[in-house]
């Protein structure tokens, strides 16, 4: 199998533009013919540090990351926009870069010949543009508004007028930075069907995107990028999980920064009641009569805030009571960020009558099988007293995310597979077992 | 020559960006394109009141008629000055182009000097008119001489198209050039002979200075063919030779100099 892209030691800096500084750029530029030449790294912004990979042809390659981790550099590089401080970017075959859709749109003038003239942007002869015209408006959707002024159209059409010139320049290596995210459903269902279409024709594609559920549906291999360096290269499975357990750590860290912040807080208030965050909203509520230190998601042995829809999971709560207590229940509620409550239980729920509680006791909600749907939730924890009056209420202490082999919407994902009988059969019927 | 081949090799975009920018100009208004032949009549209309009435110096009637004169001298002068001043800024008004899409960059000045050289044609017929009445009033104008217009035309466009080139690279990194290149356009328009002759200029060191504008040759080359009905002597066109070379070769040479690092800058 040959590369249709290789990258080779690829690093990339930018100069930090520090005001007066324009003689001394100027200099750079015209006797260097470069903005960093010389310059330290202290200096300069690394965007690119040694980034090496190849993309197979044929290949849909991701790639995911924060902001500012090199992404779009990346991709700006492999389009031929940005040339490499050091290293090597070699692409093999016609590219269309989908970076900003419409560049080069003039507003004043009509869509039509906008189509003319973006298409002459991107390389395709007139006479190409011709033929293609009727194509490119006819998925635009754009019919009724092609003799418009550009300046008339929403950001929507934009977008659309603009990727529907893109995807008709016939290239062979596609590559695509966060585009689709502006059309409406409607449209980049579209464009989807048609990057499919495209990957069918046994072309590349090189995808950034944010929307990790899409990375993970389109590409065959996917790469992260941290700080301008490639942090993981593989399967979309084990690298978006890797990334979004990354994330998840960060948010914990940032949860845990935070509560030390409210604990600090509300040894000041001593009452411990209705605790307000910064926000305005509250997050915390309680007379203090115990307190609960932690909550943690356990699965497989280790603690992990992504987690497969269906898998076994543990929510721990740590509490600590401040005077002993013979009255008290233990509860969790799980609830999508939007404030559905999905699940919630606690210990009066499940019959179970308190006894004694004087010291730190280490609470444990096992879950044979957590068959949510895939997305993200917040947990709450609480302990109260059985008539409900609460020592203390924690929204939102943990959040996960949750993933799941076949996509569904909804809260609930039991498993499940489909079965048809009679006259009608799926393609890839025998192969595939769902 | 490299900007140049590559200037050749994407004459079709170079086309279509043309026509984009004659289109873009005047859509909308009522005039539409009949603006390019409003707008100098215009303008000559003030300077020939300013400079040949209020102004007028007695025995000055040299020049006659002095609307002539300064058609000649005015138009080619507007082609220069506009496509500068919209050249030096045309890589920073479509960064969009330039930071997202591969995109040959010295297309958008050379652009700029394209459609305002399309703009100075469009007012010739202004010029022809002024000839035309000029001869009817008995006025030796509008002779075999006129044939050299087109050749000046040519010589001129390398000249202006490589001044454009180079000074939006240069903009690009240096912020200054386009306030600098504002007052020093005005300053060579008076030290330009518009509105006036070389012969004209009482101190010799002056006309020595007016002489070394870049400007000067083509200026006078046009008023030689169409105002004085003469054919440019040989040292003149031996001048807008050097001259165009020289504009073209360091405005292609800042542009390739700086090109590498214009995305990042720009």
């Amino acid at each position: 199998m040959s590369d249709a892209i290789h990258i080779e030691g690829l690093t990339k800096l930018f100069r930090r533009m520090a005001p007066g500084d324009h003689l001394r750029t100027l200099k750079s530029a015209l006797l260097e013919g470069s903005l960093t030449a010389g310059l330290a790294r202290s200096e300069a912004i690394v965007a690119l540090d040694e980034v090496s990979f190849s993309v197979h042809r044929g290949e849909a390659f991701g790639i995911v990351g924060g902001n500012g981790s090199g992404k779009s550099t990346l991709l700006k590089t492999v389009a031929g926009i940005l040339k490499p401080t050091q290293g090597r970017v070699a692409v093999d075959g016609r590219v269309a870069a989908l970076i900003e859709l419409g560049a080069g749109f003039h507003p004043e003038i009509s869509g039509r010949e906008n189509i003319f003239i973006n298409g002459a942007v991107l390389g395709l002869p007139k006479k190409e543009i011709e033929r293609r015209y009727d194509s490119i408006v006819e998925f635009s959707g754009l019919a009724d508004f092609i003799e418009e002024p550009v300046k008339n159209y929403s950001s929507g059409m934009y977008v659309r007028l603009g990727f529907a010139v893109a995807i008709h320049t016939d290239p062979d290596v596609l590559l695509v930075d966060e585009v689709l995210a502006v059309g409406d459903e409607a449209f980049a269902h579209r464009c989807l069907a048609r990057i499919e279409e495209f990957l069918a024709a046994g072309k590349t594609l090189l995808l950034v995107s944010h929307s990790l559920g899409l990375v993970e549906d389109f590409c065959d291999r996917v790469l992260w990028m941290d700080q301008g360096r490639s942090r993981l290269v593989g399967s979309p499975r084990r690298v978006i999980d890797a990334y979004r357990q990354a994330v998840a750590d960060e948010e914990g860290e940032a949860h845990r920064d935070a509560k030390q912040q409210a604990d600090l807080e509300a040894g000041k208030t001593e009452t411990g009641a209705n605790l307000p965050t910064p926000g305005g909203r509250v997050r915390r509520w309680g007379s203090g009569k115990a307190r609960i230190e932690g909550v943690r998601i356990l699965a497989s042995g280790e603690e992990r805030y992504h987690l497969r829809s269906g898998e076994p999971v543990v929510f721990e709560l740590i509490v600590q009571s401040a005077e002993p207590l013979t009255d008290f229940v233990f509860g969790v509620m799980i609830s999508t960020p939007r404030g559905i409550e999905c699940w919630g239980t606690n210990t009066d729920l499940g019959e179970l009558k308190p006894k004694n509680f004087n010291g730190t006791a280490r609470v444990r909600l096992v879950c044979a099988a957590l068959r949510l749907a895939p997305g993200e939730y917040f947990v709450d924890a609480a302990v109260h007293a059985r008539d409900g009056s609460p020592y203390d209420y924690r929204k939102g202490v943990a959040s996960f995310t949750v993933t799941a082999q076949q996509r569904g919407v909804g809260l609930y994902f039991p498993e499940h597979s489909w079965q048809l009988t009679g006259d009608a059969s799926w393609d890839g019927q025998d192969e595939e077992a769902p | 020559m490299l900007t140049a081949r590559r200037i050749f090799r994407h004459r079709g975009l170079l086309a279509t960006l043309v026509a984009r920018e004659l289109k873009a100009r005047y859509r909308g208004s009522f005039l539409g394109l009949l603006w390019s032949l409003v707008n100098p009549l215009l303008l000559l209309a003030v300077y020939s009141f300013v400079f040949g009435l209020v102004f007028a110096r007695p025995g000055s009637d040299a020049i006659s008629p002095y609307a002539l004169f300064l058609v000649t001298g005015l138009f080619p002068w507007i082609w220069v000055s506009s496509t500068l001043l919209e050249g030096s800024m045309s890589l920073i008004a479509n960064s969009g182009l330039i930071r997202k899409a591969v995109f040959p960059a010295e297309l958008l000045p050379t652009v700029s000097a394209l459609a305002n050289g399309v703009h100075f044609l469009m007012a010739m017929p202004i010029l022809a008119i002024a000839v035309a009445i000029g001869r009817f009033q008995g006025y030796s104008v509008g002779g075999w001489a006129a044939l050299a217009f087109p050749l000046i035309l040519l010589l001129q466009l390398p000249m202006v198209t490589g001044l454009a080139i180079g000074l939006s690279a240069l903009n690009v990194v240096f912020k200054d050039v386009r306030d600098l290149l504002a007052n020093l356009l005005t300053l060579l328009f008076f030290l330009t002979p518009i509105l006036y002759t070389l012969e004209a200029i009482p101190y010799r060191p002056l006309r020595i200075f007016a002489q070394l504008n870049p400007i000067t040759p083509y200026t006078q080359a046009y008023q030689q063919a169409l105002f004085f009905d003469r054919w440019p002597a040989p040292t003149l066109w031996l001048q807008m030779v050097v001259v165009s070379w020289v504009c073209w070769w360091l405005g292609s040479w800042l542009f390739v100099r700086l090109k590498d690092t214009l995305v990042e800058a720009v």
